[in-house]
């Protein structure tokens, strides 16, 4: 009977250091009998807060040591005694990796910030699974290595979305050259009526047409619609060619795009039939509808559920479904910087039919207007219910009975219209930056002033609160009158550094939340203690930092990814800071959405705290890392705009 | 001191492992560094607490060597006890009476657990009413009482606590907890779930740790200084 064991295999490994291998990268990866002998090797070691555990240079690693209970700081020594902190280690974190690794002595002191425990992985067995398992020893080496990345993503959609039973969704895992069917083609030359026969013969919606010479040219495409609109319905000689009618250039997709940034670019473009396009040879088509078929719950069905629908409290319901259709993205892996847009394409087509609604309603507008979004919405960057920001923006009126005209219309119509809004569910804005408020519902004359009075002369609360118009963007309407402002901004904004200058040292003001430690530093008083605000800690350091350097250097776009990125192509930010900064911009983002998901599957009200308690290992370990490209950011303000 | 020369059972010699046992402690040195013990943590899960009626049904223990836990040098086993009806009724433990059933019996278990003790101290909470049952059980089954030497990391606690508060606080704090539980989430110790004999074991294991590297920090070095210290009580049971 075999009932203790010295090095017995029958005896089952403590639940306590299987539960922690499985909650930590990159243990979490091995196979249940790995994870069993391992834990059958490991010692528990305790550390009382303040004791040394490593000394650089001199400490020989027989273990590798990981963090249970308490944390560690890492830091070294030079000659002087002049000590240089270099890190902080929390639960799930490792000492002596690197030292193993290297067959070195270990590089760094170690001393204990709180009575510390931890679980001692002798070194030959962590060497081993440095050579044996894959992705272990590029775990220990790269710090921000791609691979993390997407287990990253995978793991908080595994760990932090609760899979449904028929989410059977393939948006992101089908690319549009898997569902493209036989190419059906005909010459530029051939009749309409021959076309039309052909189309029916094969039982196709849409037809692609070749040049009547090289076939392997597509000029153009025909679509039912076109039969329908183009040539029955307005009585065309069944005998024209089919080039008088077809629409033409064809819009292309390359055959490797995800299903999901062909949706995008139809539900953007409005253009629901795309030529796929592999090795520079159009293979087929691809329709909105073959795409819809796969799925039931999709985007673009609420889509055009919103465009169908002819009764403003008809949206009200449709506009609650979005939550859910971002569940499905957010579980087939979407990231951050996707699902943020379809959020925004989504709330823009609500607010777009709500408002045409409205105008049928309310008889045209005496003067054109432009439905300004601002903050966040401008931005593209809302997640679930974000409070209304918004603004109307109209021509300038002619004459004084043409002002009067349109100051009465516009104020019944925006107080109908933020109606209908909060009954979609997007709150009211506390701050009264709405249309309603009849500061925010003006002339562009009157627009241009505004601009024209926070750029001169920037008090700096003053600046605070205008903030959000800068990211203004246009939401429904006649879009020139935004653009129009946009350039008038820019060009007012050039070389006004002193206004850039308070913007900067405004930026700066958000602590980087670097002493990243079990506890962050998260917010020390009221309703939130001990949580960090991912939003105003994490995210609006890059948003504030994007706005910055966009506004400087007269990039239109207003989304925070699409600012980075345009100051990566215009070189005014390195390619190597781009990268990093999104990349730590987006995880956050995602961070933040499933954050606010679950919220609002437990049924509350959706907030930007997190509990650090809540993170695993490696979602910490992100957040550092991301927090870390924080400061980059900041030094490069502090070079752009130094206080001296 | 040494309590060998009580008398055990007249009736049969004792088991061999028993007198082995014996003359491992027969000259047991209490001034070497902690590091050169060893411990083995155990805790028992009984029927009840009547002395004449309840059984042990389950016995944990984890060895500690070089003050560390070794998580390879570990003993859980259920015990299938006598009287197995009046087991089902009083069952608070996470054991099922299926599991009970299919158990080895007591005479099984303890040679082997005696043997898994060999040469280390043993280290309980409220150590007495283990050892207490252990014994009467060894005297059954092996004809005579272990004779490693215990630690009671209930009192091990209050003597830290003491040690904390300053040597010349006399009287006890009644408002404080001596409960493991209590104890575990006072020091912010990794939590274990109650009532299972060996995760009980391994969380005795963390407060004994974590107990004796701080008196340790406190320049405590050998095992006599922790008992001078601590007051922990007798060393044996």
């Amino acid at each position: 009977m075999a009932i203790f064991k010295g090095n017995d295999v029958h005896v089952v490994a403590p639940d306590v250091a299987i539960s922690f291998f499985k909650g930590i990268m990159p243990f979490n990866t091995l196979d249940a009998e790995t994870l069993s002998d391992l834990a059958r090797h490991c010692r528990i070691d305790f550390f009382p807060k303040g004791t040394r555990v490593l000394t650089a240079d001199s400490t020989e690693l027989t273990h590798l040591y990981l963090i249970q209970r308490g944390g560690v700081k890492a830091f070294l020594e030079d000659d002087n005694g002049e000590v240089t902190l270099k890190d902080f280690r929390g639960e799930g974190a490792s000492v002596g990796a690197l030292a193993i690794i290297r067959g070195t002595r270990a590089n760094l002191n170690i001393e204990t910030v709180e009575d510390t425990f931890c679980f001692l992985l002798p070194r030959e067995i962590f060497l081993d699974l440095i050579e044996k398992q894959a992705g272990f020893a590029h775990y220990y080496l790269k710090s921000f290595s791609e691979k993390i990345v997407i287990t990253a993503y995978s793991e908080l959609r595994h760990h932090k979305v609760a899979p449904r039973s028929n989410e059977d969704l393939y948006l992101f895992s089908i690319r549009v050259g898997d569902l493209v069917k036989t190419l059906r083609k005909i010459a530029a030359s051939a009749t309409i009526q021959e076309a039309a026969a052909f189309m029916s013969e094969y039982r196709v919606g849409c037809l692609l047409v070749h040049d009547t010479i090289d076939e392997e040219e597509i000029v153009g495409i025909i679509t039912d619609r076109d039969l329908r609109g183009k040539v029955v319905a307005a009585g065309l000689d069944y005998n024209e060619p089919v080039a008088t009618i077809m629409n033409s250039p064809v819009q292309t997709v390359l055959s490797q795009s995800l299903c999901f940034d062909v949706l995008l670019k139809m539900m953007a473009t409005g253009i629901h039939h795309l030529a796929v396009e592999r090795g520079g040879r159009v293979i087929g088509v691809i329709t909105s509808h073959d795409i819809m078929l796969l799925q039931g719950h999709s985007p673009y069905y609420l889509f055009r559920e919103i465009r169908a629908q002819q009764q403003i409290a008809g949206l009200y319901p449709l506009a609650q479904k979005i939550p859910e259709v971002i569940r499905g993205l957010i579980g087939e892996g979407a990231k951050a910087g996707n699902i943020t847009q379809m959020i925004a394409i989504l709330n823009d087509h609500i607010l777009g039919q709500m408002l045409t609604l409205l105008e049928k309603e309310m008889g045209p507008p005496p003067v054109p207007y432009c439905w300004l979004l601002l903050g966040s919405e401008g931005r593209r960057e809302q997640t679930f219910k974000t409070d209304q920001d918004n603004a109307i923006l109209y021509a300038d009126p002619g004459d004084e009975a043409q002002k009067q005209a349109a100051e009465a219309y516009f104020a019944v119509f925006a107080a109908k219209a933020i109606d209908h809004l909060v009954n979609c569910g997007y709150p009211l804005c506390p701050g009264e930056i709405m249309a309603t408020n009849p500061l925010w519902c003006q002339p562009f004359a009157v627009w241009t002033h505004y601009f024209d009075h926070w750029i001169a002369a920037p008090e700096p609360q003053e600046l605070l609160n205008s903030i959000i118009f800068f990211d203004f963007r246009a939401g429904f309407g006649e879009t020139m009158l935004a653009e129009e402002l946009r350039a008038y901004l820019n060009r007012q904004i050039a070389g006004r550094d002193l206004f850039l200058f308070h913007l900067a040292r405004h930026c700066m003001e958000t602590r980087v939340p670097l002493s990243f430690f079990k506890n962050f530093i998260v917010e020390k008083d009221g309703e939130h203690k001990n949580r960090l605000d991912i939003k105003r800690q994490g995210l609006t350091p890059f948003v504030n930092f994007s706005r910055v350097l966009a506004l400087k250097f007269g990039v239109k776009e207003t989304n925070t990814l699409a600012r980075l990125k345009a100051l990566m192509e215009g070189e005014q930010i390195q390619g190597e800071l781009w990268s990093a900064a999104s990349e730590a911009y987006e995880l956050q983002m995602q961070q933040r959405l499933v954050h606010q998901l679950r919220q609002i599957e437990a049924g509350i009200l959706p907030d930007n705290h997190i509990d650090p308690a809540d993170l695993s290992d490696l979602e910490r370990r992100m957040l550092k890392d991301a927090f870390a490209v924080i400061e980059r950011l900041y030094g490069v303000l502090e070079r752009m705009y130094p206080v001296m | 001191m040494v309590n060998f020369f009580k008398p055990k059972t007249w009736f049969a010699p004792p088991h061999p492992l028993i007198v082995q046992n014996r003359e491992a402690f027969a000259k047991f040195d209490q001034s070497k560094p902690l590091t050169e013990y060893t411990f083995v943590v155990c805790d028992t899960e009984l029927t009840g607490f009547d002395r004449k009626r309840d059984e042990i049904i389950s016995i944990g223990a984890v060895l500690i060597r070089d003050l560390q836990i070794d998580l390879g040098t570990t003993f859980h086993q259920y015990i299938r006890p006598r009287n197995i009806e009046h087991t089902q009724a009083t069952l608070i433990h996470r054991i099922t009476p299926q599991q009970l059933a299919q158990a080895p019996p007591l005479a099984e278990v303890l040679p082997a657990f005696v043997e898994f003790a060999g040469n280390s101290l043993m280290v309980g909470h409220f150590l007495p009413l283990d050892m207490d049952f252990l014994n009467r059980a060894a005297r059954k089954v092996l004809g005579g009482t272990l004779s490693n030497p215990g630690i009671d990391t209930m009192r091990l606690a209050q003597g830290y606590r003491r040690v904390l508060n300053g040597h010349f606080q006399d009287e006890e704090d009644r408002s404080c907890s001596y409960v493991l539980e209590d104890l575990a989430k006072e020091y912010h110790l990794p939590m274990f779930k109650a009532h299972d004999a060996f995760e009980d074991a391994m969380q005795t294991a963390y407060l004994f740790l974590f107990l004796l590297k701080k008196f340790r920090k406190g320049g405590l070095l050998t095992l006599k200084d922790i008992y001078q210290a601590g007051k922990v009580g007798n060393m044996w049971y």
